[in-house]
């Protein structure tokens, strides 16, 4: 058995982010699936022993249990990156690190929801959090901009991070709730950059091109 | 009513690399604009003739591009060449996507939206140009070129001596200070949305870096206040400008 397990529902943006994690450190590690939609199993007394907030993910490594996609990856990277290079040691680009991590739990949090409702809902996606998520790939397409004239290829620093791994899956899924790529030119490059690297997965809404 | 054959840009050269693919909105029609491995740029109708899914959403490989849908690809001049359902078909000529004309100038991608060539050719040609971002603004152009003509461009190069707006062409327009000066391509979306695709009408040594922040972060600005000024300026200016188009 693997030594990690990671209770999973495959359409779920935040679930992809660990699972790209762990495969791209190339950990062995193993899918517990949770039937989110329609079953809501997470938020049954089994997965509420685990994590009482009834949300995924939620990653079992050994005897250690912990939830919450931030502290997830911090824990990853801290405990399987030998090379410090997705959470670097520097202090300011750690800083920026985070900074971009809460962004991705905070800014990107409409963006997550837009694409739910679109997925699940029956109503369409609410106007207000399709505008935030606008909002929020214009400002990280601003950021790519900038450090395209310093000929900065990441967020963060001179490797690609965290910062990068959260940020990816809202602006790669975008099209699911109806924002195209056209005016991100920026951060149409940063993802096809991303989408290169060593061990790279998709998800569904992510497409492997064939 | 037949419009004049003009050249329109659809993105900075720079932004499609080798083997990308991108979708670009020109009056409300939908391009798809990629770059084939031998580093030619195309622009055609976004619209796969099989289902009608956007080109754009697919990807590149070599001198074809194929559709995310089913894998059809077709190649330069827009023939399809090969349907991965049926790889032994020899599939017809009449399985074509609309290809439109495509040139670089300037470190910018143009189209004309249909397979005409215009008599002029793009003006404001420099030899030597530094690419800087395109700018997408929900605003309609005859508002953003009202802002550029009173705008007040800080220069990189030297102390402030004034801008100057002059417009080239339809869909060419430069701001001018001092030594420097931009290079705006006008891509009009649709009625309330405006790209800019805006190059430095100078050498690299000079501008690449600080440069390039200096005048992207000037553009952050105009945007901002464009976005915040619109409703107002929608309702006090209705249509009156002959640029409204």
């Amino acid at each position: 058995m693997a030594a990690i397990t990671l209770y999973d529902y495959e359409l779920d943006e935040h679930c992809y982010r660990v699972r790209l994690l762990l495969t791209m450190l190339g950990l062995e590690w193993a899918p517990h699936a949770i039937d989110m939609v329609p079953g809501e199993e997470e938020k049954q007394p089994p997965m509420l022993a685990l994590n009482p907030l009834g949300r995924l993910p939620v990653m079992r490594d050994g005897d250690l249990v912990l939830h919450g996609t931030e502290a997830l990856l911090a824990y990853l990277a801290r405990a399987y990156d030998g090379a410090n290079t997705w959470l670097p040691k520097d202090a300011a680009d750690f800083g920026r690190v985070m900074m971009w991590l809460n962004f991705s739990t905070l800014d990107l949090q409409p963006a997550s929801q837009a694409r739910v409702q679109a997925l699940f809902g029956t109503t369409g996606v609410d106007a207000p959090l399709k505008e935030a998520s606008r909002n929020a790939f214009r400002i990280m397409d601003d950021h790519m901009t900038k450090r395209g004239y310093e000929h900065g290829e990441w967020f963060v620093g001179e490797h690609v991070t965290l910062a990068d791994l959260a940020l990816f899956p809202s602006f790669a899924l975008s099209r699911d709730f109806g924002i195209d790529h056209d005016e991100f030119p920026a951060l149409r490059r940063w993802i096809r950059r991303f989408r290169n690297l060593e061990n790279f997965t998709t998800m569904p809404g992510i497409p492997d091109y064939h | 009513m037949t419009a004049p054959t003009v050249w329109i840009p659809v993105a900075l050269s720079s932004e499609i690399e080798a083997g990308a693919s991108a979708g670009a909105v020109v009056d409300g029609k939908e391009v798809v604009v990629w770059r084939d491995t031998s580093g030619k740029a195309h622009a055609w109708e976004d619209r796969c003739p099989h289902r009608g899914m956007r080109m754009s959403f697919g990807f590149v490989r070599g001198d074809h591009i194929a559709c995310l849908y089913h894998g059809w690809q077709y190649d330069t001049a827009g023939q399809c060449q090969y349907i991965p359902a049926h790889p032994d078909l020899d599939v017809p000529q009449t399985i074509k996507v609309m290809t439109y004309a495509t040139k670089e100038a300037n470190g910018v991608i143009w189209s004309t939206l249909s397979e005409e060539v215009p008599d002029e050719a793009i003006p404001g040609e420099t030899d030597q140009v530094t690419a800087l971002r395109s700018l997408y603004i929900d605003c309609p152009a005859a508002f953003v070129r009202e802002a550029l003509e009173t705008a007040s461009l800080p220069g990189f190069s030297a102390s402030e001596e004034g801008t100057d707006f002059a417009a080239l062409s339809d869909t060419v327009w430069t701001l001018t200070t001092g030594e420097d000066r931009l290079f705006i391509g006008v891509q009009r979306v649709n009625p309330s949305q405006t790209a800019l695709h805006v190059m430095i009408a100078g050498p690299q040594a000079t501008y690449a870096g600080a440069g390039q922040a200096h005048f992207s972060t000037w553009l952050e600005t105009l945007r901002r206040s464009l976005e915040d000024g619109a409703p107002e300026k929608a309702a006090s200016a209705p249509m009156t400008t002959a640029e409204v188009a």
